[in-house]
């Protein structure tokens, strides 16, 4: 077998059968589950299917329309009292959640007395207005009297027409160049961070002299960084593996969010050619890392300033989401480290004209090779500096080590 | 062709020069001492000879030819600065660096038997390096250095941290490679183990060579013309005696330079005095090493 291979291989078993890979492998499903079902739980916890009573007096509700309710939504049952004792026997029994009182100068007044112990659920609230807004209506055509209840939905349509999101937030397909863009970075981030820590280790431990006789240094690093790539793509696999499902099971679950899954390709492409050499750049950057530093924890240290330039636009998106063709959301668009994450952002609400994105692909190809030649003299100066670090100005010094 | 030969290397690091003038050739199946002390230029001449750096100046053949790739499976090397992984098992880390070396697996496996079992090392093959002892790990070190079965083995220290019954068996180990016919390129400041191994040597400080040769020819040159006595009787004038100083429990008598040490016996032997002891002073390669680094230093 190559020696090329020996090492990967070593890389990937090395990692892999670790117990905290494990946790690597399911941190962002679990991540992402959590979200969501922490949402789904509270949404379900803060509302209350328990029936609300009315008394009429204003006699709005004498041949009483039932409201227009969403698919998302069970509908709430709104029971008519005669009398208010009669209501609050009810609300004390907690047969009902709370009760409405009409009088009978509604129409003038257009006040109403809500009674309740508890304040009543979000859903029972807003079913309770579509209901009294239909009724009010109802000696309109009932199509007028559904649709004012009903509102209506605004589709927000870019410009260009490329893209379009639903007023009352994204669809799932929309958002899916942020999400592969998330994973991508995540990706990016634990795996130059095996790396680094690779590198780190054979300096730490002084393996380094022992391997770079056995091997060439070429060998070496080609070695870890395909074994590294083994890892991201068993993590990339299998992220996509849990998606997947977890999507079939939301669309077998009936959840309106994963019906609409229409993607649009050209911008996952887009986020894949920025992507690739992003992650060369940082996996370069890293092994220049691993080499300059004495010990892995010092050099963790270093690549968390990674995550937080690639989270730049994640912190300031209020800057440039209003105004997505701002030459601020050009400019991050384009730099290295920030375009990912801004091109995708971006993408979700707005066409990225193509140019930037070529532009942004043209920056990260070159400072991926600008970061490998660093990387490679960071790797000549710094393997054999055992205990030493190698400072940012020694390695763009002449006459050093190694050469 | 000898399988070692440097000729007039020099390597400087910015301002410092490491290596200003370094020559000399290792012949096959003999065990060489390249001596020096803290920072003379030993490490950075063997990293030279393995082609890890580039030197400034000067040529070195390895095995019959500039170093190359593919050179590197037939030599054993130990660094100065070493270490394995720690936190695998020594079996498998062995194994995976027996892998770089080309080694197949099942070969690399028998072998390893071999060295575990004689190294004392079996029964600890499945635990990790970080659990071993340092004389363990040294052991391992060498087991490393020696699992391809190289033709040329540069080893730097290997008697680090080991016992004396280790220390003997390493030494048997090396007596053996050389009989086969192995090169051996050993660095150390232990003096008694390089007299002991050490065929030939070379003692280089601040970069320059400052004796290289022959181990016995080179303590011949260095024996001072002085002979070491033991007697309980009273000593006479002795004709031709310079200085007369107390060593260890003999007498060390310094001659002059047309006094022979027979000379001295026959007027030893001439005025009866009973000797319970008599030899030529040859100093040791200790005593040789400090006074030439010593006298290069004051120049």
């Amino acid at each position: 077998m190559n020696r090329v291979w020996r090492v990967a291989l070593y890389e990937y078993r090395r990692n892999v059968f670790k117990k905290s890979f494990l946790w690597t492998l399911l941190s962002i499903p679990l991540m992402v589950a959590f979200g969501v079902g922490s949402g789904f739980v509270l949404e379900s916890l803060l509302d209350n299917d328990l029936p609300v009573g009315y008394i009429d007096q204003a006699g709005i509700f004498e041949n009483a329309i039932p409201a227009p309710v969403s698919e998302r939504e069970e509908p709430v049952e709104f029971i008519p009292f005669q009398s208010e004792e009669e209501a609050l026997a009810s609300l004390e029994a907690k047969e009902i959640q709370a009760y409405y009182n009409l009088p009978a100068d509604y129409y003038e007044t257009r006040t109403i007395e809500i009674v309740y112990s508890k304040k009543p659920a979000e859903n029972a609230n807003r079913q309770w207005w579509d209901f009294l807004q239909i009724n009010l209506l109802s000696d309109q055509p009932p199509e007028i009297a559904y649709r004012t209840a009903a509102g209506t939905d605004v589709t927000v349509r870019s410009m260009d027409g490329k893209r379009s999101v639903a007023d009352s937030g994204p669809l799932f397909g929309n958002l899916m160049p942020l999400f592969i863009t998330m994973a991508f970075l995540a990706l990016i981030l634990m795996s130059s961070g095996y790396l680094m820590g690779a590198v780190a280790e054979e300096k730490e431990n002084r393996t380094m002299e022992i391997v770079v006789t056995s091997v060439s240094p070429l060998q070496l690093i080609g070695g870890k960084l395909l074994g590294i790539l083994a890892i991201g793509l068993t993590l990339l696999v299998t992220w996509t593996l849990i998606v997947i499902l977890g999507v079939y099971a939301g669309r077998m679950m009936g959840i309106g969010w994963f019906q609409n899954l229409a993607m649009d390709w050209g911008v996952i492409l887009a986020t894949a050619a920025i992507a690739a050499p992003a992650y060369i750049l940082v996996g370069a950057l890293m092994i220049a890392i691993g080499t300059m530093v004495t010990t892995t924890q010092e050099g963790q240290s270093f690549s968390s300033i990674f995550v937080i330039f690639h989270m730049i636009p994640l912190y300031i998106s209020f800057a440039f989401l209003n105004s997505p063709g701002s030459s601020l959301a050009v400019i991050l668009s384009v730099m290295p480290f920030t375009s990912l994450m801004a091109v995708a952002m971006r993408n979700t609400f707005y066409s990225v004209p193509t140019w930037q994105v070529a532009v942004s692909v043209c920056v990260q190809t070159i400072s991926a090779l600008g970061a490998v030649w660093l990387a490679s003299r960071a790797f000549r100066l710094g393997m054999l500096r055992y205990g030493q670090r190698l400072s940012w100005r020694g390695l763009f010094q002449t006459g050093q080590a190694g050469e | 062709m000898h399988p070692v030969e440097v000729t007039q290397i020099a390597k400087s690091f910015g301002e410092t020069r490491a290596v200003v003038d370094v020559s000399f050739n290792v012949r096959r199946g003999e065990i060489f001492g390249l001596l020096g002390p803290n920072g003379a230029g030993k490490t950075t001449a063997i990293r030279i000879m393995l082609n890890i750096f580039q030197p400034d100046r000067g040529e070195v053949s390895v095995l019959d030819g500039p170093m190359t790739e593919d050179k590197k499976d037939r030599i054993g090397y130990m660094p100065e600065e070493r270490g394995l992984y720690q936190d695998i098992q020594l079996e498998r880390c062995l194994l995976y660096l027996a892998s770089l070396k080309g080694v197949p697996d099942q070969q690399a496996r028998e072998k390893l038997s071999e060295y575990l079992a004689r190294f004392n090392l079996a029964e600890h093959k499945g635990k990790k390096i970080k659990e071993l002892s340092k004389g363990m790990q040294q052991k391992a070190q060498i087991i490393n250095t020696l699992l391809h079965q190289p033709e040329l083995v540069i080893i730097d220290e290997p008697f680090t941290a080991l016992d004396p019954l280790n220390l003997e068996l390493v030494k048997n180990v090396m007596e053996e490679l050389r009989d086969q016919g192995v090169t051996i390129i050993m660095s150390t400041h232990q003096m008694q183990q390089v007299e002991e191994l050490c065929d030939r040597i070379l003692l280089i400080n601040d970069g320059k060579n400052l004796l290289y040769g022959d181990l016995n020819e080179i303590r011949r040159r260095f024996s001072g013309h002085a002979v070491l006595i033991r007697t309980e009787d009273k000593l006479p004038e002795l004709p031709g005696v310079k200085e007369s100083e107390s060593h260890n429990s003999n007498l060390k008598l310094t001659l002059m330079d047309n006094t022979s040490p027979q000379d001295v016996m026959k007027a030893l032997a001439a005025s009866g005095t009973n000797l319970e002891k008599f030899e030529v002073a040859v100093p040791t390669l200790n005593e040789i090493f400090i006074r030439v680094v010593e006298e290069g230093d004051a120049k």
